[in-house]
């Protein structure tokens, strides 16, 4: 495998986990199998189990650029969590997702638009079919509170410091304000660059 | 063996229910003996885990299958590396890690703060005796690593294939150091609570372990990220899965108190609040646990659901009414000791900052349990995925990431127009010149611009401030330049490395801003047959399927796929994705096929192929095919973020503030600078 992917440590860490390997039966009743029926399959894997569950030729129409954007909205059930085109371009075990996305694509052929395709997977499963809650009712919950929240800790948070700033209240000096610069080598400009250091390193 | 770690257990529960007394006791009546014996105690504690976990690290490597956790997670032909990894790889041993931990770390908080602090360890050394008295229950009465079958079975069930890869040997034990790290703090806090010594003193003390929680979560929450990007295979490094949301509250929490504690250090202020972070961020790391072992939230992490998780709802109850209980009653002695001068001020950039932290904690704890809150209120069950956490907080993200820029460069107390304009100018530009350059080559996601020009604007100010802290150190000392750098740093490495972990989240930011560009296709591909990939630059990937083999490799079956790719014409190499079917040591099938992902990474992007599976069981294949930009910069990030982290905790940095000091020594506490 070409894998130029970052940490080369784990890489490395890898090979040593193969290099320390317990040791493994050479004979495994698949290795039997491919010796078996090495010579008459050229095409044909020899043991087809062994690469996951047989899947079908994928078309444009299962790639298209509709299907995905439908099925990245909807959830497969199978309780993965992920969407229904990336579980069953991910998890080759799963029947659950390229059962749905035959539905999409069945519901697509009748002449349903992307909304009412959505609308009929509501029906058929309830909210939770979506990756995220339809934004109505209760659902509107879910995105505001956050800015609630922010909106409330702004406001504490100007609220306490205007409090607290209006009690030092008169007769607090500002910070200095600094004038032009002084002159190249000068003793003013060591002097600033004496404070500027003392900023940097406090 | 396995007897006696379970006897070393059962001590283990007696001595930490005999620290939480005498700790307490100790502490209230100021009574020396009794604080030597609950700090004794915990090393004590500290030992009989190490033997509990070396009979279970025994009972793993000889296989000894009648200890069902080890039945249940080995198999003879299990890689000794990844037996080594089934230690924590099943509820049981992790729950044995993480009091393991917990006394460790405890013992060596005991050790290094001995002669000082004396009116807190006993406080301490009996609150870190509740959560091993916690974990140790657990084990004892609901989840014993040591249980044993009533049989002894040839072989075990082996681990599970998605966890035999090197970032899931490191990624649960760096999560589980970070997590039980902030034991430390918490039981600080507890203890000044009690105590009533409130004063910057126990901050001093807990420096160090913050920050080390905070290095060990972010390596864990990266490190998780790889794994889950290099073997799960759907093309995703980050799902907002509750789990992983679990891990990252305590982090949002941890790192809103790395910068409030320098507002209550430099100025008195906001000690309520820092408690308050302190105990929150402990209760996030036990909430993490309690939602992977209840089954109260759908996850795919929920492998290993049990009663355990109602122990954990208890604790973390309890730890909640304690931690939040003394902070109620000690709130009139936590008073700021200076006002606010201005918002306009590093004090007022942080208290923004923590703010927009704790709303993205929240809004990942308010997303996380909305599907709960959504079927007790309505009834309706609904699901809260990635485009929802996406859409909250991206705009979120973005803020923190202004602030992140912005806070370095106010002067503490209150900036003068004049030093804003001077310390804004440079970045602001760099920002502005980043936007326009943007939208010149077209790029048309408006938040990907954002999140760009504030990248800019922020790594303008880290520069910035590198720049004239050497050209002063430079003119002043007559430095060559590469030495005022490093005594620069060297002089201030806290304030230096966190500039440091501000260019990491930099590169994190910019890898996030990537995924709008992310593209991904499915095809079908006969051996010889081609397909052509763009990617987001305008370059094309031809990519070649050349055949599909099968072998034996390891404990494994392995069906492996093979493509030759160019781009534009030129040949990058041939890449290799796998099905491998898991073996027992008498080859027989074990656990699904599982996938290896074929990954060509650059800085510019990632070619990402998974062979899908293989058409009627032949060499035709469905590939999955992913570009992604920008990950690169993730892995980077998270190491830039972590070295970062390390200059800060350097030993022989500079301790705690002259302010600081002055601060904890009217308590009469001995600060030393360097501890």
């Amino acid at each position: 495998m070409l894998r130029k992917s970052a940490p080369s440590l784990l890489t490395l860490l890898a090979l040593a986990a193969g290099g320390l390997a317990a040791q493994t039966p050479r004979d495994s009743a698949l290795s039997a199998a491919v010796r078996a029926r090495s010579s008459d399959s050229l095409g044909r894997l020899e043991v087809p189990d062994a690469a996951g569950r047989p899947v079908a030729a994928a078309t444009a129409r299962d790639d298209a650029a509709l299907v995905q954007a439908i099925e990245h909205q909807i959830r497969c059930t199978c309780g993965c969590n992920l969407d229904v085109f990336t579980c069953r371009t991910t998890d080759f075990t799963c029947t659950t997702s390229p059962a749905m996305h035959q539905l999409v694509l069945a519901r697509l052929d009748s002449g349903l638009t992307e909304a009412q395709v959505l609308a009929s997977f509501q029906r058929q499963y309830g909210e939770m079919i979506f990756m995220a809650p339809p934004k109505h009712g209760f659902n509107w919950m879910a995105y505001v509170m956050p800015y609630v929240g922010l909106a409330v800790g702004l406001g504490l948070v100007t609220a306490a410091a205007r409090r607290l700033i209006h009690a030092r209240a008169a007769g607090t000096a500002p910070a200095a304000a600094s004038g032009p610069p002084p002159a190249a080598g000068s003793p003013e400009e060591l002097e600033r660059l004496k404070r500027e250091l003392e900023r940097f390193e406090a | 063996m396995t007897e006696i770690g379970n006897i070393a257990l059962w001590i283990t529960l007696l001595l930490s229910a005999w620290t939480v007394v005498v700790g307490f006791v100790a502490g209230r009546t100021h009574r020396p003996e009794l604080a030597r014996s609950a700090e004794r105690s915990i090393f004590v504690m500290w030992g009989l885990l190490v033997i509990a976990a070396v009979a279970l690290m025994r009972a793993l490597l000889t296989h000894d299958f009648n200890v069902e956790y080890v039945a249940a997670y080995t198999s003879r032909n299990l890689p000794v590396f990844y037996t080594w990894s089934a230690f924590y790889a099943g509820q049981k041993g992790s729950l044995l890690l993480w009091a393991l931990v917990v006394s460790t770390f405890g013992s060596i908080a005991l050790v290094v703060n001995r002669g000082k602090y004396r009116e807190l360890t006993p406080y301490v050394a009996a609150t870190l005796a509740i959560v091993v008295l916690f974990f140790t229950a657990t084990m004892v009465f609901a989840s014993n690593p040591f249980e044993r079958l009533a049989f002894t079975p040839p072989d075990g069930r082996g681990l599970n294939p998605q966890l035999q890869n090197p970032g899931m040997v490191f990624h649960p034990p760096m999560l589980y150091l970070g997590y039980t790290s902030i034991s430390v703090p918490f039981s600080f806090a507890v203890a000044a609570l009690l105590s009533g010594r409130l004063d910057t003193g126990w901050l001093h003390a807990i420096r160090r372990w913050t920050l080390t929680s905070w290095l060990f979560l972010s390596c864990g929450i990266v490190l998780g990220m790889w794994w889950a990007y290099v073997e799960l295979g759907w093309g995703g490094y980050w799902a907002w899965d509750p789990v992983e949301n679990a891990s990252f509250l305590p982090w949002l929490t941890m790192t809103a108190f790395l910068h409030s504690v320098m507002i209550q250090e430099k100025r008195g202020m906001l000690k309520k609040w820092n408690i308050g972070l302190v105990v929150g961020s402990f209760l996030l790391s036990i909430f993490g646990t309690f939602l992977t072992r209840s089954g109260v939230i759908s996850s795919v992490h929920s492998f290993s659901q049990s009663n355990v998780g109602w122990f954990f709802l208890i604790f973390l109850v309890l730890a909640a009414v304690l931690g939040f209980g003394l902070l109620a009653w000690r709130w009139p002695m936590l008073a700021a000791e200076t006002k606010l001068e201005s918002l306009v001020s590093r004090e007022g950039s942080f208290l923004f900052n923590n703010l927009i932290l704790i709303v993205i904690a929240f809004s990942v704890f308010w997303g996380t349990l909305f599907p709960v809150i959504s079927e007790a209120v309505r009834g309706t069950k609904v699901t809260v995925g990635p485009p929802f956490f996406n859409q909250v907080n991206v705009p979120l993200g973005l803020m923190l990431l202004l602030l992140t820029g912005i806070g370095p460069l106010i002067a503490w107390r209150k900036a003068s127009p004049e030093n804003l304009k001077r310390q804004f100018l440079w970045p602001v530009t760099a920002m502005l010149v980043t936007a326009a350059s943007l939208a010149a080559v077209r790029m048309t996601n408006p938040w990907s611009i954002v999140a760009y020009a504030l990248a800019a604007f922020v790594v303008g100010t880290v520069l910035q401030e590198f720049v004239r802290g050497t050209l002063a150190r430079h003119r002043l000392h007559a430095e060559a330049y590469p030495v005022a750098l490093l005594r620069l740093v060297g002089r201030n490495r806290r304030r230096y490395g966190g500039y440091v972990v501000h260019l990491g989240m930099v590169m994190l930011f910019a890898a996030f801003a990537g995924l709008a560009f992310k593209s991904e296709r499915e095809v079908t591909l006969k051996p010889g047959q081609s397909v052509d990939v763009k990617d987001p630059y305008g370059d094309t990937f031809h990519i070649t399927h050349q055949g599909v083999s099968q072998y034996e490799q390891l404990n494994r079956f392995v069906t492996a796929a093979s493509v030759d790719v160019l781009r534009n014409g030129k040949y990058v190499g041939t890449m290799k994705s796998e099905k491998r079917q898991h073996l027992d040591s008498l080859g027989r099938p074990t656990f699904e096929p599982s996938t290896e992902v074929a990954i060509w990474s650059t800085a510019r992007e990632d070619l990402y192929i998974v062979f899908a599976g293989a058409v009627q069981g032949t060499e035709e294949a469905v590939y999955k095919i992913v570009i992604n930009p920008l990950v690169w910069w993730v892995w980077y990030g998270g190491l830039v973020l972590a070295f970062g982290g390390l200059i800060t905790l350097w030993p022989g940095a500079q301790g705690p503030t002259a302010a600081s000091r002055r601060r904890a020594e009217p308590a009469g506490y001995v600060a030393q600078v360097g501890a």
